[in-house]
């Protein structure tokens, strides 16, 4: 009676003696989704049928059973009875066991070309279901940070134009010639009363500003028909514009994390429609598994549910999209053209989803391809609009306009100007 | 792509390696890509005499900062077999890739798996085959034996201390006899005359002690201020 060493391989598993001779073995099916699913459960140290198997079958010729990891010979102790099993790390029988692998490989039949490719195919495979099960139910936070997005742009148009308002009593003129709000309540934080407005003031905070528009800033500034404003009075302005640049700095933080994670999670569908409007998918959707087993024309109207339920009761048309409409190649395209570009992106992002759900091959430059062939092809074949349809559609349903929001993502509207009300 | 390659030729020392020359004179080190046309970290493709070169970025990968810095040994070649512990997305790795060519084989360990992906989509997705990607932790050899046979190298850069006790670990699972082991240390400090670190000699008698020779420690700078390459040999 003595040792006998197990080796653990894709192929399987093989008993070997105190001399390195394969006395046993007891291999896989060899397809690599049979194999990744048991290398999965070895590598968290659970042991697997065939290992207990070969075990059984040698017991009554070991008095010793030996193998490498430790913990998985602590869990088949309680498994298999009547033999000593114990963990070596290394053993240096298994040592010479790789070493001399291909020797093995001979006594297989396979040669060392067909094991490698074996090899890399199941750890390809292992990999790809181990990057899946690390970010698992991260789909549900990304729902959540897009939501958390578009709350912020809401909130941060809504602080915005509490401050235009309140720093229009003192500086009315500031309003027409700064749209973007982000600027504008930079100089309300950053300089506060307008005589302290000049032309190097604005240039360090705000670097990119064209010195002509510099200029007639402090032109106005001095002529202000505004009221006055005691530093007391602008304190409290001054607090509130600070809130919104640090929600303003956050909301940056949270496009960034949107956007790593949809990397790992929905690369494909990140890769054809930009970050933040494939989080919007995937929300609507309620998550990436749903999204994937969804058919493209729900994919297409996700976002416009409402005017798809006002078209089903009223028997209207259908809307042609839903929030896809953020995506440029459709809103800058004429209406006539938007529909067929809305059904087209809508079936690759089905097939992007389903590889980013199940599959995790990164497909994505393939299917961008052929949808911008056939973005080409709706772009001259519906060059023209078509004749006017002599009956009347029913009810318009424009697209939800789109939630306001900035940087990181082609998207329709210009950022975050101050709507006019 | 504005500047014009006039020559490229073999490195003198280094199997693999490449010395691309531009018309305005400055020379970039280089490797024969095995996947033409795909990039893996943006880097500068380089057609010559119908071959495809990718410019090795010593500021992006430090073993071609070693190489740029005078190592005088590589332990790679054509066919060699090498495990490299913490893979990242790639960066070195696809460069050995090159090298060793369709032969060799590079079991790729990574534990991240946040950058294992990139690894994924950069080298996998894009065609090599000679890469055996792992997502493990190299402190866990046994928890990857099942993939990893005999290697000719043991190359480790996991930016984490006791790196000189991992890789010791390893090299007692898979390094054949006669095998080389490759060391990242964070080493230096900005100072180039400063003495090493504690963590540097620390490092380096673990690796006398578990049984290797240094062969060669090269500095990285400028390329990278804090660490070194470390070369050694199993003493048979
Ligand atoms: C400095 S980066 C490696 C860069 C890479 N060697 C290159 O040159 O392209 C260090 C990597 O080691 C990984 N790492 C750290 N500890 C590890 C461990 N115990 N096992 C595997 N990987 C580890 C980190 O996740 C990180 O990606």
């Amino acid at each position: 009676m003595a040792k006998i060493y197990i080796a653990t391989d894709v192929l399987g598993f093989f008993a070997l003696d105190e001399a390195g001779n394969v006395v046993d073995k007891e291999l896989y099916e060899k397809k690599p989704d049979v194999v990744a699913a048991r290398l999965m459960e070895l590598e968290k140290s659970n042991y697997v049928p065939e290992i207990v198997k070969l075990i059984e079958r040698i017991k009554p010729r070991a008095e010793k059973v030996v193998l490498e990891d430790p913990e998985l010979a602590r869990k088949l102790v309680a498994a298999v009875k009547g033999v000593e099993i114990v963990g070596e790390s290394p053993s240096h029988i298994l040592v010479e066991f790789r070493r001399n692998f291909p020797m093995y490989l001979g006594a297989l039949g396979l040669t060392w070309d067909e094991y490698q490719k074996f090899l890399f195919e199941v750890s390809d495979l292992v990999t790809r279901l181990k990057l899946r099960q690390a970010v698992e139910r991260r789909d549900l936070f990304i729902a959540q940070a897009i939501s958390t997005l578009d709350d912020v742009d809401k909130i941060l148009n809504l602080i915005a134009s509490r401050i235009r308002e309140w720093y229009g009593l003192h500086f009315p003129e500031l309003e027409e010639l700064i749209r973007d709000n982000k600027e504008y309540v930079t100089i309300v934080y950053h300089i506060g009363h307008r005589s302290r407005i000049a032309e190097d003031a604005l240039k360090k905070i705000l670097p990119e500003m064209p010195e002509e528009r510099a200029k007639r800033i402090v032109e106005s500034a001095k002529k202000s028909i505004g009221a006055e404003m005691s530093d007391w009075d602008l304190e409290q302005l001054k607090i509130y514009a600070d809130i919104y640049l640090n929600l303003d700095a956050y909301r940056e933080k949270l496009a960034t994390y949107i956007d790593e994670a949809m990397k790992e999670v929905a690369p494909n569908v990140r890769e054809l429609v930009g970050p933040l409007l494939g989080a919007r998918l995937i929300k609507l959707a309620g998550g990436l598994t749903r999204m994937a087993f969804l058919p493209a024309s729900t994919i297409q109207v996700l976002g416009a549910e409402k005017a798809l339920f006002r078209a089903l009761r009223t028997g209207g048309k259908p809307p042609k999209h839903g929030v896809i409409f953020q995506y440029p190649e459709i809103f800058r395209s004429p209406r006539w053209q938007r529909g067929k570009i809305a059904r087209a992106l809508a079936a690759k992002l089905a097939i992007a989803a389903k590889a980013d759900a199940f599959t995790g091959n990164f497909i994505a430059p393939r299917l961008k391809e052929e949808l911008l062939k056939r973005i080409q092809e709706v772009k001259t074949l519906y060059a023209k609009p078509p004749p006017k349809a002599p009956t009347q559609p029913a009810a318009k349903t424009p697209p939800p306009p789109p939630p306001p929001k900035k940087g990181g993502e082609k998207r329709p509207p210009p950022r975050r100007e101050r709507g006019r009300r | 792509m504005s500047i014009e390659v006039v020559d490229v030729r073999p490195h003198e020392r280094h199997y693999g390696v490449y010395i691309v020359k531009f018309e305005d004179g400055t020379e970039r080190i280089a490797t024969v890509n095995l996947t033409p046309g795909k990039r893996v970290y943006g880097e500068r493709l380089i057609k010559w005499g119908g071959l495809e070169y990718r410019e090795w970025n010593p500021y992006r990968s430090k073993l071609a900062a070693a190489i740029l810095n005078g190592l005088k040994f590589v332990p790679i070649a054509e066919g060699t077999h090498i495990l490299y512990l913490g893979a990242a997305s790639g960066t070195t790795p696809s460069h050995m890739s090159d090298i060793v060519g369709e032969r060799g084989l590079i079991y790729s360990v990574e534990f991240s798996p946040r950058v294992f992906r990139e690894f994924m989509e950069k080298l996998v997705d894009q065609g090599r085959r000679n890469v055996i990607p792992i997502l493990g932790d190299a402190r866990f050899p046994y928890q990857y034996a099942h993939y990893v046979k005999g290697v000719d190298v043991v190359y480790i850069d996991v930016a984490q201390p006791a790196q000189a006790k991992i890789l010791a670990d390893n090299a007692d699972y898979f390094l054949k006899p006669g095998g080389h082991v490759m060391l990242v240390i964070k080493a230096m400090s900005i100072d180039v005359t400063a003495p090493a670190t504690e963590t540097f000699k620390q490092e380096i008698n673990t690796l006398k002690e578990r049984g290797f020779d240094i062969i060669e420690t090269v500095h990285l700078e400028p390329y990278d201020t804090a660490h070194a390459m470390v070369i050694a040999k199993k003493k048979s």
